[in-house]
């Protein structure tokens, strides 16, 4: 490629590379066996082995909710004993946040994708993909090994001094976690490099899809919070083997400490686990309106802003901890603020879908499930992050119902959504689109039913973790517990459709959507290297006004695109008919 | 349209994903600059709790750091700025193709680090001595001051950690050794002695600031 | 490879000198008792320079690309964030219990 005298744009030669309907080989069958899968560098492959391991924690930890809220339904001892119930309710939370909505988005879609929507072949490091999904399962292995050993009754949030000083299996769950969370890092590490490094030529910043930008959001938040959990999670193991006081007041130690290094981390993790859905949302209502996002950089910005004003909140989980009062009123302060980049995208998304070509499609009826229930829960932490209101609600079902809007309800429906919506491509079968909306409904209508209640029992005080409850409550206990079954009875059933089109599903084509996306400019399953040809982009990813072919251009030389095409010195020349840019 | 991925040879150490060279060393440069961000964070933890508890309690800061020993302290400094000099010099042999040179230098941080852990375990060892122990089994009558056992509990914890990343220092600069020995490295690749050297440097930071906040209050 | 800064003799040994002479100032400054809040000051001063050398002679980031410094300068400020926020807590507890 002769680069000109006169300007420093290079002239490339690009053709249209049509992605192949039914493709024989993909990367499904490009190696064959479980060691080609376990030893695989594939990010598309660690990618489905994340989705299905997160699938079944999801189960676990979904099973253990259905008997905690079992145990609920009368207000004395069910069927289940205090101490049990103690640790129902702490695996119940360190499975779903640690093994299931830590990793979900990003390492499963987000390993799969990623790649592919920068037109790369790969991530930046492959090798370490593979790491990090080991140790993720390694940690995991830990985490059920303490649940059936010792047993862990603190809560996921392992407050001091009762985790540094009670008896159970508190330091191999805290190992366990630590595991995990360095697999998250890895694959922090990762992210942030492949999208700097790896671009296809042309794909300047941008051009990025808002689901590349929202996984570079999560892994900066990624790399900077969760190396203090560790070390947080290394004290309470210290304290336990060798009694360090630092957090144990009998020891000269401060108890409240431990909760600012923890929530340090465990706030922006809900970040963490919130941002990558954010980007989903972007993509399925782009699809499935046919048309531009509005306010792209507000939108690509407001996940990086998320990401660093979430850094600044944390002391909100700490107002009634004994916090000085002038901390809590700066926390309270900046909560309401990390509330406004959320609003512009909630706004941004709504003119997204005004005057669109409206498909109501199942991945887009999650999307709107996700809009209502995270509406709620997003005001609802505003409310809670009000001090006067969290004396009150501190610590009450209300909480409960604020996180379980936005994490199930935000999160969950997301993740629904971008499973349904890449399923197609991941797996080249799509799925029955009736019973994805039934599914859907029941979702939607037992999620309201679990939870609307528990708004109304924790403003009128019913304390949280509890076993045992006064008569006021038991109501509202017992439609939440109805609502639990519908609701597991919802994921059941996508389970289920999903895997059946797995087995007999309706071949997919590469582009079933009609989307712009990078992503299905490849066949459905995506062959081994994701791309035989060095993608060149021209367009942003929601350029609908664009044709087709225009997004399916690559290198028109032979060679796997060798030689170094800068990603910012590519330059359509439009009047030139034979497509030689 | 034939798969082209095999098209083209090259050397083992090029990985196929990159398009050349430069991509594949400019991306674990940045990704071990990542990597490095978060064991500043890691440690930050740790300085974090320091800096609370200098804060309440000054003066017991002040007492109890009379019991470690200021010249083995700056010896060790010495040592591991030393070893920070050597690294760096083993990468410049490598971009010069010395590859002997290479291996020298890296034997030579090896045993500098060595020399730090030797250091730190007498000092370790003489406390344990006197009945200075971490946390719960601290025995040590010579310090009037009621909380004496936080400072050491930080002091153990933070020279601990840093001792286990220069153990694990050791380990990958050992490892290099035995490649660059091999004749593995050289101007055309030397990528892996690059951001281990970057390792290296930050352990050799984090001591940086360990030394005066543990050996010289006053 | 191109575009690869060498460091000559030179500049590693005289970095490597300068960290040697500050190792030993710091270590004099400690008794010449500076009034507090003076000792510390001058102490992280000092080390905060040290650091600062190896960052960007050792580790090269003088000559390498602006984004990884940018990657270590963001790493402090967060660590910034942990200990100003965490101390804002711990630096205006009311003092309830006395001597505690």
């Amino acid at each position: 490629m002769a680069t000109e005298a006169s300007s420093n744009l290079k002239k490339v030669q690009v053709r249209r590379f049509k992605p192949k309907e039914e493709p024989e080989h993909n990367y499904l069958n490009a190696e064959k066996g479980i060691w080609s899968w376990l030893t695989t560098v594939d990010h598309k492959r660690i990618g489905v082995m994340y989705l299905a391991s997160v699938v079944f924690f999801f189960f676990v930890g979904g099973v253990m909710a259905l008997l905690l809220r079992t145990e609920l339904w009368t207000p004395a001892k069910t069927f289940i004993e205090a101490n049990t119930y103690n640790q129902l309710f702490t695996l119940h939370g360190a499975i779903m946040v640690f093994l299931f909505l830590v990793p979900s988005i990003p390492a499963a879609l987000g390993n799969f994708l990623l790649p592919i929507q920068l037109g790369a072949k790969d991530v930046a490091f492959p090798k370490l993909n593979l790491l990090s999904y080991y140790l993720y399962l390694i940690g995991a292995t830990i985490v059920v090994y303490a649940m059936l050993s010792g047993g862990v009754d603190t809560g996921w949030t392992f407050y001091t001094p009762y985790s540094t000083s009670t008896d159970g299996a508190i330091t191999a769950m805290v190992f366990g976690i630590f595991v995990i969370g360095f697999s998250s890092i890895l694959t922090g590490v990762n992210f942030i490099t492949t999208i700097h490094k790896m671009r296809a030529p042309g794909l300047s910043w941008s051009k990025l899809s808002l689901f590349s930008w929202s996984l570079y959001a999560t892994s900066i938040i990624q790399i900077l919070a969760t190396p203090v959990l560790a070390i947080t999670l290394s004290l309470i193991a210290m304290e336990r083997i060798l009694g360090i006081g630092i957090f144990d007041p009998a020891l000269g130690g401060d108890p409240v400490l431990f909760q600012h290094f923890f929530w340090f981390y465990s706030h922006p993790a809900v970040y963490i686990m919130i941002v990558p859905g954010f980007g989903v949302v972007s993509e399925v209502i782009t699809t499935f309106s046919r048309k531009h996002i509005f306010g792209y950089w507000a939108i690509a910005l407001s996940s990086l802003a998320i990401a660093f004003i979430g850094f600044l909140v944390w002391g909100h989980h700490m107002f009634v901890s004994g916090q000085a009062t002038l901390a809590s009123m700066v926390f309270s302060f900046l909560t309401f603020l990390v509330g406004i980049p959320t609003g512009i995208k909630m706004f941004n998304w709504a003119a997204t879908l005004y005057k669109g070509s409206i498909k109501l499609q199942s991945p887009l009826l999650f999307i709107f499930g996700f809009f209502f229930l995270f509406l709620i829960g997003g005001f609802t932490g505003i409310v809670l992050g009000t001090i006067a209101l969290d004396v009150h609600l501190h610590d009450t079902y209300y909480v409960v119902a604020h996180f379980h809007f936005v994490m199930v309800g935000g999160m969950v429906m997301a993740f629904m959504a971008g499973v349904h919506y890449w399923w197609p491509k991941m797996f080249g079968r799509m799925y029955n689109e009736m019973l994805a909306k039934i599914a859907c409904l029941t979702i939607f209508i037992g999620f309201n039913v679990t939870f609307l209640p528990q708004f109304v029992m924790g403003a009128q005080g019913m304390p949280r973790r509890y076993y045992n409850y006064i008569e006021q409550f038991q109501i509202f206990h017992q439609v939440s517990t109805i609502g639990s079954y519908i609701l597991g009875l919802g994921f059941l059933l996508v389970f289920i459709y999903l895997v059946k089109s797995l087995i007999n599903g309706e071949k997919a084509p590469a582009n079933p959507w009609g989307s712009r996306g990078l992503e299905w400019q490849v066949s459905s399953p995506p062959p081994q290297h994701n791309f035989n040809h060095t993608p060149v982009i021209v367009h942003g990813p929601y350029d609908y006004h664009q044709p087709m072919d225009e997004f399916q251009l690559g290198l028109a030389e032979s060679g796997n695109g060798h030689g170094h095409a800068d990603h910012q010195d590519i330059k359509i020349d439009r009047d030139e008919p034979n497509r030689e840019l | 349209m034939a798969n082209d991925s095999t098209a083209t040879s090259h050397p083992k150490y090029h990985l196929h994903h990159f398009v050349d060279a430069e991509q594949q060393f400019d991306s674990a440069k940045m990704g071990m600059w990542v990597f490095l961000v978060t064991e500043i964070l890691f440690f930050g933890g740790l300085f974090a709790a320091y800096i609370v508890y200098r804060a309440w309690y000054p003066d017991l800061f002040t007492e109890a750091s009379t019991e470690l020993n200021t010249l083995l302290g700056t010896i060790n400094t010495i040592v591991l700025i030393g070893s920070s000099l050597t690294v760096a010099m083993a990468i410049r042999a490598a971009q010069l193709n010395k590859t002997k040179q290479i291996a020298i230098n890296l034997g030579i941080t090896i045993l500098l680090a060595c020399a730090f852990m030797v250091i730190k375990y007498f000092e370790w060892t003489h406390k344990f001595h006197l009945g200075i122990f971490p946390g719960e089994f601290y025995t040590y009558e010579g310090i009037a001051h009621p909380k004496a056992s936080v400072f050491f509990s930080i002091y153990y914890l933070m020279t601990g950690l840093h001792g286990i990343h220069v153990i694990i220092g050791i380990g990958l600069m050992t490892w290099l050794l035995i490649k660059a020995l091999k004749g593995e490295f050289g101007s055309q690749y030397y990528t892996p002695v690059e951001i281990t050297g970057l390792y290296w440097h930050l352990v050799d930071i984090i001591w940086i600031f360990l030394f005066p906040l543990f050996y010289l209050i006053e | 490879m191109t575009g690869h800064h060498i460091s000559t003799y030179k500049t590693l040994l005289g970095v490597g000198g300068a960290l040697l002479i500050l190792t030993l100032l710091t270590v004099g400054v400690r008794y010449l008792h500076l009034p507090h809040p003076w000792a510390i000051i001058v102490a992280m001063g000092i080390a905060i320079f040290k650091a600062s050398l190896v960052a960007l002679f050792f580790m090269n980031l003088w000559w390498d690309k602006r984004f990884n410094t940018m990657l270590l300068l963001s790493s402090l400020v967060f660590f910034g964030l942990l200990v100003g926020f965490t101390l804002l807590d711990t630096l205006y507890r009311p003092s309830i219990i006395p001597g505690f």
